[in-house]
Parts: C-alpha cells; structure tokens; sequence
C-alpha cells in the first residue's frame, strides 16, 4: 500500500485550482426526466439545466424565467395567460416558444409520475400565439402559479424529446438552462456552460456532481477538500452539527435553504386506539419538540407545530398546542388511563433514516420521564420502502415521516395529507388522507380545502389558518420538527445562496481568482 | 488414461450440475422478491399516482399476471439471455450489470492478489521457527485480521488515510475532474492500453483504500491456511523421505511442501473470489464504490425486481462457475482427489 501509495502521490499532489466546481451529494440519480425526477439530487440537476416559467425568490415572490411576466388570471381566475420569453433555445439548437412548452406540460400530465400534483386543475394546455401560453383550469386556483415554478414542468426541447414524448428519457437532459449536459452516469455527472444561453452565463467553467453513498464519505470529501461543495440532506445530524459549527468558526460557507421539509407523526385514526381524538391531542401535547431538537439535531431542525412551513405565504410555526405533559395526562385520565392502566401502543419509524431513529428513542424517554404510569412506546423500525407501501392499508398506529411539497405553495402540503373523496364522519374511506395513513377527515375540512385554493391574500390566509386549526385539533398528525436544506463550500468560493424553492443556484458558484480565503459564515 | 477418463466424467457431471443450481437460484430469488413487502409500481410512481396510471404499469410490467405465468414468462427471457429492464428507470438489466460488475471485479481482483501475496508471505515467513516470535505473529495476524468487523475497519481506513491525512479520496472509482476511460469497464486496464497515464493514476489513488482494506480483511484467511497446511505437509513422511535424501530445508520446503499446501489455499481462494464479487457489500458502500453489490442493495430497496433478479442470477452464476473451475483445477494437479 506504501508502494503504491508512493507512485500515486509522485507528481500527483492536489491540482491546481480550476474555475470547474466539484459538488457532492448523496443518492444515485436513475432518472433525469422532469415528468420523473423526484428526489432532491435530481431536482437539483435539472435546475441546472434548465430553467421553470417561474423561479421563486426568497422574499417569496414570483420571478419570470422563461415566462416573460407575471401570469395573467381571466375568466373568473379559470384561464391562465403566460407570456413567453422570444430569445431563448434549448441546448439542441430548437427555439423555445409556446409549442415547446405545451409539449412539455402535456407530456407531464400524460406520464409524469408526479402529475397527481397537478391533480385535475388544468382542463387543457393551448398555445395562444408563438409565444403565448394558455392553461384553461378546471376550476380557480391559487395554489397554481406555485406550481409553474416546480421543477418538474421544466421545459425540454421537443425535438430532442420527439421519441419520447409518451415514455421517460432518463439519461439525458435538453433544456434551456445556463448548462447542458456533457456526460452522465448514475453517481457522476459533468455539466459545461452553455454558450448561448439567454440569461446571466455562469460563473464557473463548469461543475462535476458526484454522489457518495454514506453521510461520512459526503463529509471527509468536503473535509479533506476533496470536493468543493457539498449539498445534502442527508448528512447525519452529527456532522451536520460539526460542519455547522466549522462554518461558524469562519472554515467553511454554509448556506441554510428555505425550510420546506416537514417531520411529522400520523396517528391511525379509524381504529383502537387512536379513534379516540383525546388520545390523539394526548400524544400532541407529550411530545417536547424543543427538547427533541436539541438532542436530536443540536437545533438544527426547528420545532414546528403546523403542517405548512412558516416560509411560505399562509403558513404557520404554532397552530398545534404546546408539550404539556399535565394536559397529556388529564386527558389520558379522562380515557380511562393512568390508574393501573398503561396505554402502551407501537412506534413505527423508518429505520433507513437515522434521524427518526433518534427522534423515536427521544420521545420514548421523554414519555418514561413524564408519564411513564399512562404511556409506553414500543418502537419498531421498519424500511422505507416498506413503510410506504403498507402506510395506505392501515398498517401503522403511529409512524414518523417527512414531507417536501412538490411546489412551494400551503397546498402542496396540506392536500397530500388531508384532501378526502369520500368522508363518513371523522374517518376518510377514500383520497389523500388514507394513502397517508391517518384515514382522518372532519367536517368542513375538504370544502375548506378547496376554497382555500380559490383564495388571496388575507382571505386565503384565514381560510388556511381554518384548515391548520381543524388538523390541530383532531391532531391525527403530530408535526414534529422542520428541515432546511443546507450547503456547505470550501473557502476559496463564494458562499452559495439558495433560491425560494430551495434550489441551490449552482450557476452562481465561483472560485475566488485571487486564491485568498474569506472567512466563512452562515447565510440564511 | 483412467483417470483422465475418470477427470472428464467428473467434469461433464460438474458443468451439466450448473444449470440447475442457478435454475433453483433464479426460482428462489424470483418468489423471495414476490413475497417481500413493498410494491414496485409504488417504488416506481409512488404511492399517491393515479389508479389507473398504477394499473397501466402494472400490465405494462406484467405484473397483473398470475405468479406462474410472470415465473414463465422470467424463465423464458433467462433462457435467452434476456435480463430484462429495471422497473425505475427502463434500463437493460445487462446494461446495469455491463456498468458495475467490471467495477467490482477490478476490486476483488486487486483485492485477492493483494490479500494473497501479503497474506501468503506472512504465512510463510514463519515457517523457519515454528512457534517462534515471527510465527506467533503470523497466527495472530491471521486470527485478527479474520475477526476485524469490515464495516469498522473500512470507516477507519476511511477517516485516517482519506479525511484527516487526506492522502487518498475518500470514495468513488475515478477523479470527477476527468473522464474515465472508455472500453471494457475495467478502468485500469483501459486506461493503460489507452497510455492514459493520468487517468491510471486516477483509478489506482481510488483504487487503494478499498482494495488494501479488502485485502487486510482477506489476507488473515490465506496466512492461517497456508500456515497450517505447510505444517502439517513438513510432518509428512515423503517430507520425512526428502529430508533423509539429504535436501537442504530450503528445498524441502520449496520442492516438497509448498505445492502441496498450496493446494487448499488454491480452493480457498476460488471461493473467496467468488464471495467477494457479490460480498463486497460493506466495502461498496463505505468507499462509495459502483459495483455490483452496491447497485443489487439500491435495487433491493427500490424493489426494482428485475435487477435484484438478474444481478443475483449472474453472481450466483459467476460463483458457481468459479467453484466448478476451481475444483477440476484441484482435482487434475492433485492425484489424491477421488471423483
């Protein structure tokens, strides 16, 4: 090993810095089809090579991309008009105009594997003029021009995708953005600038993404410098911690993405135990989310106690009631608990991600310490894989999970959790809620759903906070904590900055020519 | 005459063996996965997709099809080399295993040869002073290193030669900076016909850390193996014979001993060789290398069942055919194998 490590070095020593940006992340990437791609590292790439209608900036306003302004509602907010920019190709040479993009939204709506999200808003897709977009909704919503800011409407190049327009094109990218794709592999990938691109040219010769299989290979590449960047959430919470405390003593940038993942507890709520909602509102009120922050993720992840992250218009830190393991008692009390009776119920949690694992023995002691004569959690780990496809049968009394809204929009998170089509009493038979597992609904929750999509401004503020107030109360999901996504670069680049949607805006990233180290910091 | 007769007829009966072991493999593996939980339309579209989209893919798939004919149907593509397609992306099952397993066998091979000539030399060293200093270290190295959980001993490798002395990458199978050599897969070697010496560079720096702790796992076995087999061969009486002809130690051993105790060593190596193109699991995923085992667990979790299915079909069959090689090897160099 000395031997070859010997010959390896010779004339090996680290290269001289280049303006190419190396970026870890962790996860393969099977699929680079927009109307497919779901996980972050996907999402991320195709950010890079492409751009949205709409990008959605920090402040949470809208800014036209491809879109050349603001979308313009018609018809009672049932007719959608965007206008298109004139100057813009796909990295194959073929114009972008209003065909382009009503391929790409029609294509999405035929085999997109994420077209649930659109649901049945859009009635049809026209072309106005050359450069003019029409989308005739069935019927008004404001959830929409959210949506024309997800990734996965991003246009690609009709020509390029002439033989797929009804199946998946998973190694190959062709869209609009400020790179093309020049090489791709499951766990490497190299992007070059695109010289005719329509908008501010990137600021570096080029990035080379790599994926790591484990938490501490993402962290010694970063550490060892390796790689420049690294963009990921899935770094375990400890060295999450020691890369934020290296950002903090000035080593490192670290760069801190809206928070748009949310953690939560769902409680089945049409079988024993959990039909009773005092048990339920029982299990929100034991649950110290701020003590579980700390341990968990040494304050990294932010207790939250709603469904919407706070960082969207209409969401909300604090609809959920706070820990207060008195109320927590009384309430098992009045269930017939606590007196000679332990309420004792199984835990599931996903044992892939390290972080539930943590958050499951942490409100176990927490339950031990503060009523251990009324509650006893058996925790039971089980793979992801399989959690999600038994959660729709019911199998689960209580399972932890997180959630990342398609599209940044209250809708995209409070619809997956508790849209119902078929309601008898306070039990959903049919629709969102089922396939999440709580099988809870109540009355007026789904008409309150909806009409808060037709809503704006402060209407639809009160209309959203009726809906968290309903959920809070009949507490079949228990939020638990909320995410950011995180990036953390070397010294010698500038500190990279996320964009509303939680994108890192890799076109942006640049090596600082003069070799000087600036000293690091957080930014939010 | 007779026993080349006698070496054929074993061989014939080895190989005709062979298709039904990896038959009762592939059928073992094909009711495993339908018997695990999780659905693979669920893994491919998610759970919240559209009924109907759920049931197109699933006749798309075959999978609304009765368990014997979806048996058949993946008995009839095996027989024709067909692996079929990966659920999650569409793509040739031979494809997948054309991309990862020259990755993995680049490792286990370096990784053998390694664990076999530093393993062999330390199982040798001691044989001059049987239960001398050197020899007691040989034993223990060869207990230790068999005892070393992997997963611990690839972490630290891992975070003192990559993270804090930042000698070697920490994981992947080439620089990002570069593109890898085009060819057979096998990065060395395309590299070196190629005079892509930056390249060759490139793959030995990421080849170290995974290769040498494959090898210091390994080794420990072909240092006690060969440890005892030589030992017990010096005891025996045609040693004895050799020794009385008046023939120096040296070439007792060299002559007499070493070619017979290599012959255990030799079946020992054939089996861990194929163990470790699909048992380098722990050793893929720490060093993020892109072999076979670290794809078969990505499937395994995604239930994309064609590629769990046609990845363990081909290691089963590598191991088997290995193993078969192996023993006819075995059996024609050494005339006390009966068959």
């Amino acid at each position: 090993m000395a031997l070859a490590l010997t010959i390896t070095q010779m004339g090996c020593q680290a290269p001289p810095p280049t303006s190419r940006i190396t970026v870890a992340s962790a996860g393969r990437i099977s699929s680079l089809d927009p109307a497919q791609a779901s996980t972050l590292g996907a999402t991320q790439l195709i950010s890079a090579l492409g751009d949205p209608l709409y990008r959605l900036k920090r402040d949470g306003s809208l800014e036209p991309r491809l879109a050349a302004s603001a979308p313009v509602l018609s018809d009672g907010g049932r007719t959608v008009t965007v206008p298109l920019r004139t100057d813009v190709r796909f990295h194959d040479g073929t114009p972008f105009n209003a065909a382009a993009m009503a391929f790409s939204l029609r294509r999405f709506l035929e085999i997109g594997t994420l077209s649930y999200v659109v649901g049945d808003r859009i009635a049809a897709v026209e072309e106005a003029d050359s450069h003019t977009l029409r989308l005739r909704l069935s019927r008004p919503s404001t959830s929409l021009q959210g949506l024309l800011t997800s990734i996965n409407l991003t246009p690609i190049s009709p020509t390029a995708y002439s033989n797929h327009q009804d199946r998946f094109l998973h190694d190959r990218f062709v869209g609009t953005g400020p790179y093309k794709l020049t090489r791709f592999s499951e766990h490497q990938q190299r992007l070059e600038p695109f010289a005719q691109y329509w908008g501010e040219a990137p600021r570096n010769n080029g990035l080379d993404l790599i994926t790591l299989s484990n938490s501490t290979a993402l962290y010694g590449a970063l550490r060892s410098g390796e790689v420049d960047l690294l963009l990921s959430a899935s770094i375990d919470e400890d060295q999450r911690h020691t890369l934020h405390e290296r950002a903090s003593a000035g080593e490192l940038h670290e760069s801190v993405g809206p928070a748009m993942e949310i953690g939560y507890i769902t409680l089945l709520s049409n079988r024993e135990p959990f039909q009773d909602p005092n048990l339920r509102r029982a299990l929100a009120v034991s649950l110290n989310r701020s003590e579980i922050s700390e341990r968990v993720s040494y304050g990294l992840r932010r207790p939250l106690r709603a469904l919407v992250p706070p960082s969207l218009a209409g969401g909300a830190m604090a609809q959920w009631p706070e820990h207060n393991p008195e109320q927590a008692r009384k309430l098992l009390q009045a269930a017939g608990y606590c007196n000679g009776s332990t309420l004792r119920f199984p835990l599931t949690f996903r044992s892939n991600v390290p972080a539930d694992k943590l958050l499951a023995l942490t409100w176990q002691a927490q339950v031990q310490r503060d009523l251990s004569d009324c509650l006893v959690l058996d925790l039971d780990g089980v793979e992801s894989t399989t959690i999600y496809r038994q959660l729709g049968e019911g199998a689960f009394k209580a399972v932890m999970l997180d959630w990342r809204g398609s599209y940044p929009d209250p809708e995209a998170y409070l619809t997956p959790l508790l849209s119902c089509t078929s309601v008898e009493g306070n039990i959903c038979m049919e629709g969102e809620a089922a396939i999440s597992g709580s099988f809870w609904s109540a009355p007026g929750l789904q008409t309150a759903l909806l009409k808060s999509d037709t809503l704006t401004g402060d209407a639809r503020r009160t209309a959203l906070d009726r809906v968290d107030h309903l959920s809070a109360d009949g507490a079949a999901y228990i939020p638990v904590w909320l995410d950011s996504p995180r990036a953390w670069a070397q010294l010698n680049l500038n500190p990279p900055r996320f964009d509303g949607s939680g994108q890192l805006m890799l076109a942006e990233l640049e090596r600082r020519q003069d070799g000087a180290s600036k000293k690091g910091a957080t930014n939010n | 005459m007779g026993r080349a007769r006698d070496l054929a007829r074993y061989s014939a009966t080895r190989l005709a063996l062979a298709p039904l072991m990896l038959w009762l493999i592939a059928s073992l593996v094909f009711l495993l996965l339908r018997v695990a939980p999780g659905d693979p339309v669920d893994a491919v579209l998610g759970s919240r997709a559209p009924a109907a989209a759920k049931a197109a893919m699933r006749a798309r798939l075959g999978l609304d099809q009765s368990l014997l004919d979806q048996y058949l149907s993946y008995l009839n593509g095996l027989i024709h080399g067909d692996l079929g397609q990966a659920l999650i992306n569409q793509e040739p099952v031979r494809a997948i295993i054309g991309k990862t397993l020259p990755a993995s066998l680049e490792l286990s091979v370096i990784a053998l040869v390694l664990a076999a000539v530093v393993g062999l030399s330390i199982g040798f060293s001691g044989i001059a002073r049987p239960e001398g200093k050197i020899d007691l270290g040989g034993r223990l190295y060869g207990l230790g290193t068999y005892a070393l959980p992997p997963f611990w001993v690839a972490m630290l490798v891992q975070l003192v030669f990559a993270v804090s002395l930042g000698w070697l990458p920490v994981g992947g199978r080439f620089p990002p900076s570069l593109l890898p050599p085009e060819g057979s897969g096998f990065f060395l070697l395309d590299s070196a016909l190629q005079n892509n010496w930056t390249a060759f560079r490139g793959t030995v720096r990421h080849l170290i850390l995974p290769a040498g702790t494959l090898a210091l796992l390994l080794s420990g076995t072909f240092t006690t193996a060969l440890r005892l087999n030589l030992r017990r061969t010096l005891r025996g009486d045609y040693v004895e014979a050799a020794r009385s002809r008046g023939l120096s130690e040296r070439q007792v051993i060299l002559r007499h001993g070493l070619p017979n105790a290599l012959l255990p060593v030799l079946t020992i190596a054939g089996i861990t060789v194929a163990s470790l193109i699909g048992g380098a699991l722990l050793i893929e995923v720490t060093f993020s290398w892109p072999g076979i085992a670290l794809r078969l667990q990505e499937a395994i979790n995604q239930r994309d069942y064609p590629v769990v299915q046609g990845i363990v079909v081909v290691i089963a069959a590598l191991v088997v055919l290995v193993s078969v090689a192996v023993d006819l090897l075995v059996a024609s160099l050494d005339p006390r194998v009966r068959y």
